[in-house]
């Protein structure tokens, strides 16, 4: 009878304490199975979010993937298999864990009003509601469709755009078509990945 | 090189040493790797002849040292194996030729006298320039590019002189070469969703990981050389043997055994 290689090892390893393929005692091995604590981690591949280099990163993330646990990113490091970077990491890059696993980091958008000291809480509704309406107040008081000779320019000289370098091309696809659509001539997108 | 072999058969004799379950796994394991040196020794000594990559002719030269071999592990090896080795060794040329050469064209890794017999040969093919033939190799970047065998371990080792990281390289289980491999990568099924690739890890074993897939339900076991720049994958891989029975009571198949067959 042909025994396939899947029911050899199967039969080998019966009730954990049984024997090895080639007929080793696996009882201290198992034995020693029984105290260890293991913990599964995964490896997720991302971008630093830093500058525009775009240096490909390996975030590690401890979590056995229970409804009741949260992850915890436990250490970044950068990705060897990445072009630009092949796993080196500035030091700003290098501490990307302390930047992602940090009391003091920002989870929801804040507002600094004018004369104000502080920054209060706003929702993300009401925060694209105020975004749009500063938009509009802005182009509508500062577009500029001709210039001092006459020449049609349709420009908007007091709003300008910054991207990060973790945006991608359709985030930044639509940005352009937005950002020029409304006139603006000061515009970055950091396209380098 | 004879180099390579001793570094092995040292870390095997020093893990041996310190040993919980895994003792009497690694003292058989470091005899093994002494004949199979004295193979590689024998192959690399033989004068006027250099192997031609077809096993067929080769064996000619090789069968030589198969009693040695066969001896080491008849006097070091488990009941079964023992009295296999016994057997083998009353067993005719014809029919040891035979088994050797159908291993030789679709091996498994539960066939030990072919594959720890061959490990040597094929190491030195490695060596010499030779290319196996009459095996086939698959252009998938998953099987050794060399000899077309399963990854037996992965290993971490910094190849950019500015990197913390490592580069993931994974050994062969045929021919001991190493290739190199992407990190977040099933090397059984290719999944690269990180949401299906599992790394387990226990402090006992620091620097030795369960690399597992959710895909196919298959692990290898990594060593991290950034960690422990002396360890030796093949061996540290047998150390951790431990990890191999985690792996299996949680569902997962190994790719490829190791040659105390865990």
């Amino acid at each position: 009878m042909e025994v396939s290689r899947r029911t050899f090892i199967k039969t080998t390893l019966i009730g954990g304490a049984g024997v090895s393929v080639f007929g080793f005692s696996l009882a201290p091995v198992y034995a020693q199975t029984q105290g260890l604590k293991i913990a599964r981690t995964t490896e997720t591949r991302s971008t630093c979010p830093y500058c525009s280099v775009s240096c490909g990163v390996i975030i590690h993330t401890l979590g056995d993937k229970a409804k009741n646990t949260t992850p915890q990113v436990v250490h970044v490091e950068g990705d060897p298999d990445h072009p630009i970077n092949r796993g080196t990491l500035c030091p700003k890059g290098a501490s990307l864990e302390q930047d992602i696993v940090n009391d003091r980091r920002l989870l929801k958008p804040q507002v600094r009003r004018p004369g104000s000291d502080h920054w209060d809480d706003i929702s993300w509704e009401d925060a694209v509601s105020e975004i749009a309406r500063w938009t509009k107040k802005t182009r509508d008081e500062a577009f500029v469709e001709k210039d001092k000779d006459g020449y049609t320019v349709n420009r908007l000289e007091t709003i300008g755009w910054i991207g990060g370098c973790t945006d991608t091309n359709e985030l930044n696809f639509l940005a352009v078509k937005t950002m020029r659509s409304l006139g603006v001539c000061y515009f970055e997108t950091q396209a380098r990945v | 090189m004879s180099d390579w072999w001793d570094k092995q058969i040292q870390r095997a004799d020093q893990l041996a040493s310190q040993a919980n379950g895994s003792k009497e796994l690694l003292t058989f394991y470091a005899q093994l790797l002494r004949a199979q040196k004295d193979i590689y020794d024998y192959l690399r000594s033989s004068r006027d002849w250099l192997p031609t990559g077809a096993l067929e002719s080769d064996l000619a030269v090789l069968k030589n040292a198969l009693p040695c071999f066969l001896k080491v592990v008849e006097k070091y090896g488990p009941a079964s194996l023992a009295a296999e080795a016994r057997s083998l060794s009353e067993t005719n040329d014809d029919v040891l030729a035979e088994r050797l050469i159908s291993y030789w064209r679709s091996g498994s890794d539960i066939q030990f006298f072919e594959k720890a017999f061959l490990q040597p040969y094929l190491r030195w093919l490695v060596e010499s320039g030779a290319r196996p033939t009459g095996r086939e190799i698959s252009p998938s970047e998953r099987y050794c590019p060399f000899c077309g065998g399963n990854p037996q371990v992965s290993f971490l080792q910094n190849k950019e002189t500015t990197a913390e990281s490592g580069n993931r390289d994974l050994i062969c289980g045929t021919c001991l070469s190493s290739w190199e491999f992407r990190r977040v990568v099933c090397a059984n099924c290719g999944e690269e969703r990180p949401s299906k690739l599992g790394y387990f890890h226990s402090p006992k074993f620091d620097h030795v990981r369960i690399e597992a897939c959710d895909t196919c339900r298959h692990y290898i076991k990594g060593v991290d050389l950034t960690r422990v720049g002396f360890a030796a994958p093949i061996v540290d891989e047998i150390d951790a043997a431990p990890l191999d029975l985690w792996a299996r009571e949680h569902g997962y198949t190994k790719i490829e055994l190791n040659l105390v067959g865990v």
